[in-house]
């Protein structure tokens, strides 16, 4: 655990660790841009050199070990000046793109001039002219003269997808980087290079000239709703035209989640979310067929429904199918709806083999899981499953066909898809009462006597459980198209009519029941939830934590 | 002064071809067979530490040492690597000895693999001597049919593999873990030290790289005792050292001399002085990597330490002779066109600023050069000595500081006169 100063500060590094990795633990910047700590370390850009007493050359920050009693300066006359002239040698051929290059504004190479290079150019040398704007796959475009050589792109794809599609070819100053002979950049993890490139070489052809970062009126940290890895996120909304779109998603860091990626899929993917076929107002089924319903006449279409169901038949005739897609906090007030307060037992989200035989596992070996629901391990862990001679999802569609259930409630879930060895389309043809919600119309909702429809994990607030079992929380970012409204409000409506009543539906509050039940989330309340950090919680580090002794604080 | 040639003894023996045979017959092979029967490894790296010897490739580093530096109880493989990707601009001493005499290359690999415990050795030879590597190939078959190489060399219980490897061109390859990263089949990109070969060099294993003159001693060393070795020239910089001459000289061509000899001595009573009796100008001692000396310089010693203290340095022992027709800022610009071309490209400083450099001086030359470009360059030199992964970039910069430093005023006149004073063509 070697102790050494830099810039005065004393340091007590936990473990081995680089001078440039000390001080980052410490908030003290030295600039730098080959150096990522997800990638090897190749000591190349030459930005990190600081001053070491004792050692007569200036040192790679980067690459030097933090030995005991070592006396570092980040910001001697000598760095200073060295580190001026690597930007300087930089800007030498950079071309001077910023008015139409994307990174402008977010740039660290701007930054870094900004704070710690020339004002202004020594050279009279024409610029060196290389390719421009070149595609290098489906997601990612390149521009030769912008890059600065740091290599960290090509380092990505041989080191994590482990694909290397990228290399650099010639050497000194004709050096390029550039495709191998016959490659395009089409791994599934293609879209980090962009948040690794330092400058504007790689970028989204997604985002390409979409906005400035300053122009983007929201940044909300969220989760990827895409599989059960839950990938750490922060979505950029931009207002244009009067409305609040969502322009790009970026990885978050999160060494136990997702370290600092995320896969192509969930990064660009969010074209559903503006979908024409998005649903934007309810349907309720008549005469002609399926037709707009304002939502308060369904859910009194609902409510009067069910009474008269369990009037004649029993609770038991009544059923739910929940999609893992939820947040925690809906799930427990389905839960709560059915199970605790209309009592019907037949409640399930396994809908799919992966969660039914419980075998999601690692897809790729990096991040992408084989559930691609974002919460069965929420939905496992509130137990959203049958109650007491509960029937589960394919037990519900036997009830369905031989005519013992009456009414399902099949929340995000596209059954007739999803389970095509059942009679699923037969067995839903005959309940009485079908309610569904979906994002989009499919072959489940045009069954249906209720389309309600259903708000996008980027329009509401909650949590998700990863399959780790980590409590992550959502943060909505959009308001949703037309009429969409949260799964809680309509239950809460329908409860009403029903004459009860579901509490406090406030995602916060739900927790303050939540904590209250056994099972993996007894003692986390609202306080605890509220806690939750960025990096999300797992219920066993709670625990742990109220476990151990505080440290105390004197104060003399 | 007459000396008593030791490397290039065989040019002295009329219509030598430089086969096994004919290197036997002058005594070739005689220090294998004596260290593989009286010697130790141990002691034969202490003999080398004796003599003297220092590196000839370029950095003048003493030979045994480096290879004391290897562990003694390493579970992993010792390599030697032999440099011979002679390309300093000036420098073609190794060529010969290359083409004429390998054998005695190939003893001094023997040698030294059997003392610092390696069992296969790699000879690394530049990608442009055709005709160098095939008289490696065909020395190499004789001595593996002879014994020399292969296994229980001479009926000792020692093996060694002596594997041939080509260059693709490019000098950076000369550069020691350039190489290593080139014999391992990646772009030869030096990498930082520490940590040193000796430690973590040729697949991260224990590594001695050593140049093919500085082998060529080898044999030598250990048949006519260090003490011998260390007698030949100076204290510090032992034993006899070829020098390449080139330029405005009646006799350019490989000399093989102690480094007493002083460099006035090398021109005018070895090289036949300077071509058509005009007046010297300016000499590059140690290869283009090293800062020019002039007129008052001329009686400098030619060894390592000497040379060190006038300002420049030993380097290959390529010395390059320029007489008054020549134009300094010409031969900046000749001199960083190469190092522009050879930048590996991974620091930043060298890069680019051996690309800023060249253009710099080629504009000055054509007439196009600024008054505030003379201490620009001397900037550009100074931020790109001394902060990089390898030191080509501080053998770019070095060189033009010292143009600048002793002939400031042909610059000036450049940018003044707004062309060449000496012409186009000047000092071919």
């Amino acid at each position: 655990m070697p102790t050494l100063m830099i810039n005065g500060v004393e340091i007590v590094t936990p473990g081995p660790m680089s001078i440039l990795e000390a001080a980052r633990g410490a908030g003290i910047e030295i600039p730098h841009y080959c150096y990522h700590p997800g990638l090897s370390v190749v000591g190349q850009c030459r930005m990190c050199q600081v001053e070491v007493e004792k050692m007569p050359k200036l040192a790679t920050a980067c690459n030097t070990a933090a030995a005991e009693g070592m006396v570092v300066s980040t910001n001697s006359s000598r760095v200073e000046k060295a580190r001026r002239a690597v930007l300087e040698f930089y800007l030498l051929n950079h071309p001077l793109d910023c008015a139409v290059c994307d990174r402008g504004g977010e740039c660290p190479l701007q930054d870094y001039t900004l704070k710690y290079g020339p004002g202004e150019s020594r050279s009279v040398e024409p610029k060196v002219q290389r390719a421009k704007h070149k595609v290098l796959g489906p997601h990612v475009v390149f521009d030769a003269e912008r890059c600065i050589l740091c290599t960290r792109c090509v380092r990505f794809c041989h080191e994590v997808p482990k694909t290397g599609e990228l290399g650099v070819f010639s050497r000194g100053e004709r050096s390029e980087i550039n495709l191998f002979p016959g490659k395009l950049l089409d791994n599934a993890y293609s879209g980090n290079v962009i948040d690794l490139c330092p400058v504007g070489a790689l970028t989204s052809r997604q985002y390409r000239f979409q906005s400035r970062p300053w122009d983007l009126v929201r940044q909300i940290e969220s989760v990827c709703p895409l599989c059960s890895n839950g990938c750490n996120v922060v979505l950029d909304v931009r207002n244009r035209q009067q409305r609040d779109e969502l322009l790009r998603i970026r990885p978050r860091e999160n060494p136990a989640v997702n370290r600092w990626w995320m896969c192509d899929e969930g990064r660009f993917g969010f074209g559903y979310l503006y979908a024409a076929e998005r649903l934007r107002v309810a349907y309720g089924r008549e005469e002609g067929g399926q037709v707009p319903v304002a939502v308060d006449e369904l859910t009194g279409r609902v409510a009067d429904t069910v009474r008269r169901i369990v009037q004649a038949h029993g609770e038991g005739a009544i059923g739910c199918v929940v999609s893992s897609r939820h947040t925690n906090e809906e799930l427990f007030l389905v839960r709560r709806f059915f199970l605790d307060i209309l009592r019907t037992p037949h409640l399930d989200y396994r809908v799919r083999p992966v969660q039914s035989e419980e075998t999601d596992a690692s897809e790729d070996g990096i991040l992408r899981r084989t559930d691609k629901t974002p919460n069965s391990r929420g939905a496992r862990d509130l137990a959203i499953l049958p109650g007491q001679d509960g029937l589960d999802v394919k037990g519900m569609i036997a009830a369905a066909q031989a005519g013992r259930l009456k009414a399902l409630f099949v929340f995000e879930e596209d059954l007739v898809r999803e389970l095509p060895d059942l009679p699923v389309r037969e067995a839903l043809s005959r309940l009485d009462l079908l309610v569904t919600s979906s994002l989009v119309p499919n072959e489940t909702t045009a069954l249906a006597h209720v389309v309600l429809p259903a708000l996008a994990t980027a329009e509401k607030d909650g949590s998700l459980t990863n399959f780790q079992g980590r409590i992550q929380k959502i943060r909505r970012a959009l308001a949703p198209p037309g009429a969409c409204r949260s799964l809680a409000e309509i239950l809460q409506d329908v409860a009403r009519r029903l004459g009860w009543d579901l509490g406090d539906i406030e995602p916060e509050r739900v927790w303050a029941a939540i904590g209250e039940q056994s099972g993996p989330y007894r003692g986390i309340g609202w306080k605890e939830w509220r806690a939750i950090g960025p990096q999300g919680l797992l219920p066993e580090e709670l625990r742990a934590a109220s476990r151990e002794p505080r440290p105390e604080r004197h104060e003399s | 002064m007459s000396f008593e040639k030791v490397l290039t003894r065989y040019q002295d023996i009329p219509g030598y071809t430089g086969t096994l045979d004919a290197y036997e017959a002058q005594g070739g092979y005689q220090a294998l067979r004596k260290a593989l029967k009286e010697m130790q490894p141990a002691e034969i790296i202490e003999a080398v530490k004796r003599s003297g010897l220092r590196g000839r490739g370029g950095a003048g580093f003493p030979c045994g040492v480096k290879w004391g530096f290897i562990p003694k109880d390493s579970p992993k493989p010792v390599y030697l690597v032999v440099n011979g990707d002679e390309s300093e601009p000036g420098t073609f001493k190794d060529r010969m000895l290359i083409e004429e005499e390998p054998h005695q290359i190939l003893e001094g690999i023997v040698l030294a693999s059997y003392a610092i415990g390696c069992h296969q050795a790699f000879l690394y030879c530049r990608g442009e001597f055709v005709r160098g590597a095939r008289m490696l190939r065909r020395a190499l078959d004789e001595a593996y049919a002879k014994g020399y190489i292969g296994r229980r060399i001479l009926g000792s219980g020692f093996d060694l593999e002596v594997v041939l490897h080509r260059g693709a061109g490019a000098y950076i390859c000369g550069e020691e873990t350039g190489l290593l990263e080139s014999l391992e089949g990646k772009r030869g990109q030096p990498r930082p030290k520490p940590p040193f070969p000796a430690i973590s060099g040729l697949y991260r294993c224990p590594t001695v790289v050593n140049n093919v003159e500085t082998l060529s001693n080898i044999p030598h060393i250990l048949l006519r005792g260090p003490e011998w070795y260390a007698g030949i020239g100076p204290a510090k910089s032992t034993g006899p050292r070829l020098f390449s001459v080139s330029g405005h000289v009646e006799r350019p061509g490989n000399y093989e001399l102690p480094m007493s000899v002083t460099l006035r001595q090398l021109i005018f009573e070895h090289a036949g002085g300077i071509r058509g009796g005009r007046r010297l100008k300016a000499v590059i001692p140690g290869g283009s990597s090293s800062p020019v000396l002039t007129e008052q310089h001329l009686d400098v010693g030619m060894d390592f330490d000497s040379l060190a203290a006038a300002g420049s340095m030993g380097g290959s022992g390529a010395v390059i002779v320029m007489d008054d027709t020549t134009c300094m800022v010409r031969v900046g610009e000749i001199v960083s066109r190469f190092y522009h071309h050879e930048s590996c490209g991974q620091c930043t400083q060298c890069r680019e600023g051996t690309a800023w450099l060249h253009k710099t001086l080629r504009r000055i030359e054509h007439g196009q050069g600024r008054e505030a470009d003379l201490d620009l360059l001397l900037d550009m030199c100074d931020n790109m000595k001394g902060k990089t992964i390898c030191v080509l970039s501080d053998a770019a910069a070095m060189p033009i500081e010292s143009y600048l430093e002793h002939f400031r005023d042909e610059f000036e006149r450049h940018v003044r006169e707004r062309a060449c004073p000496f012409g186009e063509g000047s000092g071919d």
